[in-house]
């Protein structure tokens, strides 16, 4: 992983917070740990001021940009309380996750912990719920409705390019030569397949963030088209060249693999449209040659 | 079968062999293999399999058999041998009943080293990761090695040794996992060992230098077997014992690089293999490695046989090799009582460490001002929105957050260094410390378990958990040591078996990739991150209360260090002494490590900072230990906070890389 100018990025990111701060913002300045809500902000056009491990963000998450001017508070376990408090946000948004530092955070500023991916609920629906609530925060309901029917007019559309009978698919990542993250219900990926029309060829449990930790060999005999989330780990890509279980597999799969870029495979409506256009654009037959 | 050990046991009673041990582990494996096979296309299709012979048509059934299956028992068997064969050569160089590939550090430097290439120089994994872990695992005994060097190699001090290297690097690997979880997360898989096969290629790695290993072993049987007898007898026999023994560990060490780096860290077969067959009756060395090696192979295909057999619904992994660590646990405790370890020997307590000061009251009085000045520092100065600042001692809202912290490090620091003072006193071991006796592993297992089985814990419910578990702790530590009458040596090594139970739950915890994961890293890495103003009161109130408990015990430290049998002629009660004191131990460390974490060294360091600057007596000792840790702690949450801002290193970490650091260097001049 990189690791570029940090306080380089940081000084330009105080500069710009100070800048910001002298022309009161329309929206309230907010702080969040969570970086799927810290993507939904951003797509709502009313981005966080503060934000936990900026750097890692922009690694794992990639798109939407957070602004320059965003302040990094450290540690999304551990974030710098004394920062955080000098910066005087009017709310702290964090997921369940990080429910043992709420009390320490509250008295800093109100804290809301906003739910994805709860398990029994409909992830779709609990998705556009939690647009909406950051949208009413940020005092901007109407881009949020927009965010929504722009996002599902959009996955509409794509599945309008798909083919009737598209094939199952089979979405993972490597975590090395052997072991993969394979998706499935109660997942991102899993929700942006419902709606595209797609099925998922993994029907096996999954844990609360919809993935399953699985030896290559448990993928074998689904009847499935491979998806394959990028980044590779190091070394991975080789290993996987020559040959063994997984080439056979590649062999035995229907039509060619799809990899795509990086996509945080936790995120919310902005996740979902990226990864809902990548795969759609590589399903394309035209794409194969 | 020699005759004198026939001789040596009544010929009527029944006795266990290794081939008595083998066989029904051996029939296991093949119940559980055949059982797999039938359950599935049958036995001929799934032998045929294994040779992809006559199969024109390959189902999805019988390519996961060749690929995968099959490939993995083999990879079970081979690795299970090697590292017993690991272990038998481990043991007979350094006469060392408890050496093995993962007590000595090479498993814990071998991850290390993976971890930081993946981060710093991804090339060289292409190049060849074996080569990268053989590195990281050579340079880790090493370290042990210098650590134990002047205690010429005994046992127990090889093994402390481990466990200070294992805890060191754990404590590195820890930074790394807090700053680049989503980097590392493959890495997390492979520390747990897992037997996952994608093909026989790995297979077709490790046989073959195995297959030299062994060879070389073989040959070096006869030399080797004469390293049994002692030091003198070899030496009379007109063996190179330096280069007998580079040979032999570099063999070891060759081997266990080998299988990690193809599987990952697999605990405690090295370790158990060929103590079982050692106890099973399996004298010359030539038996012992091929018993062992055996049976190592067996136990490990056992266990991941069996555990393919339950897991395969579970919708996370659970890695063989922190299994066969938990499973080793026990087995370890188990083991303890039976071994040889020469622990009769009188304590060789270091006397000519450190001087001892004229006005230890003076001294003291000089630490406590340079804790208030550096109390001071830590609380007003810092970064800011506005890089570094000053803040005004009447400034609160700046200092609600550094001052609850910083007096919180220091009556950790205090519990620490009083526990460690009084368990190095106890065990006239400079080298133990609350670490050691495996009280912060419970308190941290207990943790574990109460973030990912309870809905979204408060800390109030991880606070209970965590003192629930180093109680357990203590129970089992008393439990197993009241018959041997609380002796040192049993009471360390109970210690070292419950901080690898530690090891293994935190490694299937972390190989998941539940995302919770980084939250137990964080809780684990032990940060006074939590603290608020009224727990730090209770920390602090708590440490100066033990402290006056702790003053009056001071006549017992003067006089256990000089051994068990001066100590009964004073007229100690010896057992009674000690029990009182594993107790007041046990309490400091629970306080503790709720707030800094299972890893801080502080409890190691101060104490003996406290000999180096001349406090010798046991109540100045404990006066002087107490200071110190306390200096050392707030200074090391001050430098935690401030380094990497905004980002924050746990003080429990920042103290682990200092004081480690120091005291192996400090160790070395011993």
């Amino acid at each position: 992983m990189p690791r570029p100018r940090r306080a380089l990025t940081w000084l330009a990111g105080l500069m710009a917070a100070l800048v910001a701060a002298a022309t009161p913002a329309d929206a309230p300045r907010l702080a969040t740990l969570d970086w799927t809500l810290a993507e939904t902000l951003v797509a709502l056009d009313a981005p966080p001021a503060a934000v936990a491990q900026v750097e890692a963000y922009h690694a794992w998450v990639g798109e939407p940009a957070l602004p320059s001017s965003t302040v990094d508070l450290g540690l999304r376990s551990q974030p710098n309380l004394e920062l955080l408090a000098s910066l005087a946000p009017k709310r702290i948004l964090i997921s369940p996750m990080f429910a043992n530092l709420a009390p320490r955070l509250a008295h800093i500023a109100p804290v809301t912990s906003l739910p994805l991916y709860s398990p029994g609920r409909d992830t779709w629906s609990e998705m556009r719920e939690l647009t909406r609530s950051l949208g009413e925060m940020v005092e901007r309901p109407v881009a949020a409705t927009r965010l929504i029917a722009d996002t599902e007019a959009r996955l509409d559309a794509l599945q309008g390019r798909l083919d009737d009978e598209a094939l199952p698919l089979l979405v993972v990542q490597f975590m090395d030569g052997r072991h993969v993250r394979v998706f499935g219900e109660n997942g991102l990926y899993q929700a942006v397949l419902d709606r595209l029309g797609l099925e998922n060829a993994w029907t096996g449990s999954t844990n609360a963030w919809g993935f399953s930790l699985v030896g290559i060999e448990a993928l074998a005999g689904l009847d499935a088209r491979l998806v394959v989330v990028k980044p590779y780990p190091a070394g991975v890509r080789e290993r996987l060249n020559a040959g063994g279980l997984w080439g056979h597999l590649v062999e035995a799969s229907r039509g060619s693999p799809i990899v795509l870029p990086p996509i945080w495979s936790f995120g919310a409506l902005p996740s979902a449209e990226r990864f809902a256009e990548q795969l759609v654009n590589a399903m394309e037959p035209d794409d194969a040659a | 079968m020699p005759p004198d050990a026939l001789a040596s046991r009544p010929p009527c009673r029944p006795r266990l062999t290794s081939a008595w041990l083998c066989l029904p582990l051996a029939l296991g494996v093949l119940a559980l293999a055949l059982d797999h096979l039938l359950a599935g296309p049958g036995l001929g299709a799934g032998f045929a399999a294994l040779l992809r012979a006559s199969l024109p048509a390959e189902t999805a059934e019988t390519l996961v058999l060749h690929y995968a299956w099959w490939p993995r028992l083999a990879m079970a068997l081979l690795a299970g041998g090697g590292l017993a064969l690991a272990g038998v050569l481990m043991q007979q160089v350094l006469r060392n009943p408890l050496a093995a590939p993962t007590t000595l550090g090479v498993a814990s430097g071998a991850n290390l080293a993976l971890m930081a290439a993946s981060l710093m120089a991804p090339g060289l994994l292409g190049l060849g990761r074996e080569w990268v872990a053989l590195a990281g695992g050579g340079l880790a005994m090493g370290l042990v090695f210098a650590l134990a060097w002047r205690r010429g190699l005994a046992p127990v001090v090889v093994v402390l040794g481990g466990l200070v290297v294992n805890l060191y690097f754990g404590a590195l690997s820890m930074v790394l996992l807090l700053f680049h979880q989503e980097a590392l997360k493959g890495l997390l898989i492979w520390g747990a060992g897992s037997l996952n096969q994608n093909g026989w290629q790995d297979v077709a790695f490790l046989a073959p230098r195995l297959a030299v290993g062994a060879l070389l072993a073989w040959l070096l049987l006869r030399p080797l077997a004469v390293l049994a007898l002692d030091e003198a007898g070899a030496r009379s026999l007109g063996v190179s014992l330096k280069h007998l023994r580079l040979a032999g560990l570099g063999l070891a060490v060759f081997l266990t690089g080998c299988v990690v780096s193809a599987v990952g860290i697999v605990g405690f077969i090295g370790l158990a293999a060929p103590n079982i067959v050692r106890l099973a009756g399996a004298r010359r060395l030539g038996a012992r490695l091929a018993w062992s090696t055996l049976l190592g192979a067996l136990l490990l295909a056992a266990t991941d046989l069996a555990l393919q057999r339950v897991s395969g619904h579970l919708p996370t992994l659970i890695p063989t090799g922190a299994t066969t660590a938990a499973l080793g646990a026990p087995l370890l405790l188990w083991l303890i009582p039976r071994l040889r370890l020469g622990g009769a020997t009188p304590p060789r307590e270091a006397r000519a460490l450190g001087h001892r000061h004229p006005a230890p009251g003076r001294l003291a009085g000089g630490l406590a001002i340079a804790l208030v000045g550096v109390g001071a520092v830590a609380v007003l100065a810092g970064q800011g929105p506005d890089g570094w600042q000053w803040a005004a001692p009447t400034d609160w809202g700046v200092l609600q957050w550094r001052a609850p912290r910083a007096l919180a490090a220091a009556g950790c620091g205090v519990m620490l260094a009083l526990a460690g003072t009084l368990i190095q006193r106890l065990t006239a071991n400079p080298m133990a410390s609350p670490e050691v006796l495996g009280i912060s592993g419970g308190s941290a297992i207990a943790l574990m378990g109460a973030i990912f089985l309870l809905p979204a814990p408060g800390n109030l419910t991880l606070v209970a958990a965590g003192t629930l578990g180093a109680l357990a702790s203590l129970a089992v530590l008393v439990g197993l040591n009241r018959k041997s009458g609380f002796q040192p040596e049993r009471l360390l090594l109970t210690g070292v078996a419950i901080t690898a139970l530690f090891e293994a739950v935190k490694g299937v915890v972390q190989a998941g990739g539940d995302p919770r994961g980084q939250q137990v890293i964080a809780w684990l890495s032990g940060s006074t991150y939590y603290v608020d103003p009224i727990s730090a009161v209770m920390v602090a109130g708590a440490a100066l209360l033990l402290v006056l408990v702790a003053a009056p015990l001071a006549r017992w430290l003067d006089i256990l260090p000089l051994g068990g049998a001066t100590a009964a002629a004073l007229g100690l009660p010896l057992a009674r002494a000690r029990l009182a004191l594993l107790l007041m131990v046990a309490l400091l460390t629970a306080g503790a490590t709720l707030v800094v974490g299972p890893l801080s060294f502080v409890g190691l360091l101060a104490p003996h900072m406290a000999r180096l600057l001349g406090f010798a007596r046991a109540r100045a000792h404990l006066l002087g230990a107490a200071l110190t840790g306390a200096l050392l702690m707030v200074l090391a949450d001050a430098l935690g906070r401030q380094l990497l801002f905004p980002e924050e290193i746990p003080a429990g970490l920042v103290a682990s890389l200092l004081g480690g650091a120091y005291f192996m260097w400090g160790l070395r001049r011993l």
